[in-house]
């Protein structure tokens, strides 16, 4: 047999490995071709529009007009500025909740495992009930708002603000509950035998927490962090409808541009400046993602 | 012990407890059932402030579902385009899932950041792009048009979820069935199908109430013609005007098959599953 075997052993090979290759091709097809065409294509065609190439209904050649146009009007600067500080505030805010919950998560309390189905409602709410349910609490005609006023105190405005506090309010409640899955997936893989040890030291739980599980959560905390930041980054139905009416979130702006003006050429250069940030971060959590995956290996 | 002196004893247990629950009521429990009061609000009386209860109550908001046009034909559309959505993805999604899943390819990382993008990148920068894209090819402000742009952000979902379901088959089992003499459609037949059952499942009714949420691109590709419950939600939410009481009618409709599907999945299903469709670590 294995004569035979060696008699021919390039060609068979050869042949088998481009059969394979045709039965990976024929199967990834489908799922593969379908994002191809509908989403580098037009994610593309986002990128050249930017640059002033295929335009529509304007002749098209290259240019920097766009770019320049967005740089110089405060309208639009202000509602990048503003997406970027709602974003970090969101994910700094979430972060500090989740790492609380999360740690509290570890200890056995009554009625934890209610409790740890609860907290994940708010994962598979569409953000625009968020938003619906946030605002009944915190609006000026909210619960809150009229418990108060029996006390004589007037609730402040939350919702439509200048500093974005409706909408970060709002993207908070929904983004807690991934960090939190994330986070106490990692800190609950942390081995218990590390932070007894370091008990046993003479560490005091602060310090535990401190210097041996905060570290070893860090992949959890960065990977958590940035798919927070670049979810909420260009989140619009949320920002929309709790926002104010200056500034602006960017995803916003994007929509009025397409649908009150139709200028879909300012739409994708703002579109390739939101791309090219989340790209950069997307590869980031990539790049956590692999690591961990290989590290559990 | 690691945990602090405080949460050592019943008493430090039970007030952890107690904030968890007690956190659980503001954040959760009494936005719901706010929510649901305001799906129950007496048109002729209203529920104006100071009042924390409404004064009177009423069905009247839930019969508009029947005399209303536009809710009414938001619920048919809804309900036509998901399972279109969800048979389109489960389509696409089994071969290349089952390729990702078990099969030892070349460029899978490109492959798998592919599938990860349309997850994490912005809608509404997908919407810009598809929106003009469709506007060409005369897609936009159609049903045809809406299942694919649904299509592009929830196959990735589904793509994950069958790689995981495939992935996780025991290799032994198929060996095994091999080596007992079962032809290659018997295992698929005995072997692969049952197992592989609960995790295709999970997928398609992710899929399927993905597609009852999705909003941002139906609302760039859709509008004004194809109007969905999320797309009637924001218009009822303040986009255009606001009418507070129907926007809760609309939010239990769409809140009540979400929250079935989280009970099931924790109940039923392997958390892998739902990670995987996520997308997260």
């Amino acid at each position: 047999m294995e004569q035979i075997t060696a008699a021919f052993p390039r060609v068979t090979r050869r042949r088998t490995r481009r059969r394979e290759w045709l039965t990976d091709l024929v199967l990834l097809t489908p799922g593969v071709g379908y994002l191809l065409l509908f989403m580098c294509v037009p994610l593309a065609q986002v990128v050249l529009r930017g640059f002033g190439l295929l335009a529509i209904g304007e002749p098209s050649h290259f240019t920097l007009a766009l770019y320049r146009e967005i740089l110089a009007s405060k309208i639009y600067r202000d509602s990048i500025v503003f997406s970027l500080y709602f974003a970090l505030g969101t994910t700094v805010v979430s972060l500090a909740l989740a790492l609380v919950a999360s740690a509290l998560l570890q200890v056995n309390f009554p009625g934890r495992s209610l409790i740890s189905v609860l907290y994940k409602i708010p994962l598979v709410v569409p953000s625009l009930v968020a938003a619906f349910l946030v605002l009944t609490i915190i609006d000026q005609g909210g619960i809150i708002a009229r418990a108060v006023a029996r006390f004589g105190v007037e609730w402040p405005e939350l919702v439509h603000d200048r500093w974005g506090m409706g909408i970060i309010l709002v993207l908070v409640w929904h983004n807690v509950p991934i960090m939190i899955v994330i986070l106490s997936a990692v800190m609950s893989a942390i081995p218990h035998d590390l932070s007894a040890a370091a008990r046993n030291l003479g560490a005091s739980p602060w310090q535990v927490f401190r210097n041996v599980t905060l570290p070893l959560s860090l992949p959890g905390i960065s990977a958590a962090s940035l798919l927070v930041f670049i979810g909420v980054f260009g989140a619009f139905s949320i920002p929309s409808l709790v926002g104010a009416a200056y500034p602006k979130a960017i995803s916003v702006v994007m929509s009025t541009e397409v649908l009150d003006r139709a200028n879909w050429a300012l739409a994708s250069a703002l579109g390739t400046i939101v791309t090219v940030l989340s790209a950069v971060l997307l590869y980031m959590y990539y790049r956590l993602i692999r690591h961990q995956e290989a590290a559990q290996r | 012990m690691t945990h602090p002196w405080w949460l050592r004893g019943a008493p430090g247990r039970w007030m952890l407890a107690l904030v968890f629950f007690g956190l659980a009521s503001i954040g959760l429990i009494i936005p719901l059932i706010v929510g649901v009061l305001w799906s129950l609000v007496n048109p002729n009386v209203g529920w104006f402030p100071p009042a924390i209860v409404p004064a009177s109550l009423s069905l009247a908001n839930w019969r508009a579902m029947l005399s209303v046009p536009e809710i009414g034909q938001a619920f048919v559309m809804s309900f036509l385009i998901a399972p279109l959505v969800t048979v389109l993805c489960s389509a696409l999604a089994l071969p290349t899932g089952y390729a990702l899943g078990r099969r030892r390819l070349r460029m899978r990382r490109t492959i798998e950041l592919l599938v990860l993008a349309p997850i994490i990148l912005p809608g509404i920068v997908l919407a810009t792009g598809l929106g003009s894209m469709f506007i060409r090819l005369g897609l936009s402000h159609t049903i045809p048009g809406v299942v694919l742009v649904q299509t592009v952000v929830l196959l990735p979902f589904m793509i994950r979820i069958v790689a995981a379901t495939f992935e996780g088959v025991p290799q032994d089992l198929i060996d095994a069935g091999r080596n007992l003499g079962a032809s290659p459609w018997a295992l698929t037949r005995h072997v692969l199908i049952p197992l592989v059952k609960p995790g295709l499942f999970a997928g398609g009714l992710f899929t399927f109430i993905g597609s009852l949420e999705e909003f941002v691109l139906t609302f760039i590709v859709g509008m004004p013609h194809v109007q969905t419950l999320p797309v009637l939600l924001w218009a009822y939410l303040g986009g255009r005007s606001s009418i507070f009481t129907y926007a809760a009618v609309v939010t239990m409709v769409l809140l009540v098959p979400t929250i079935l599907l989280m009970f099931i999945a924790e109940r039923t299903l392997r958390q892998e599953y739902l990670a995987a469709g996520f997308g997260k670590v």
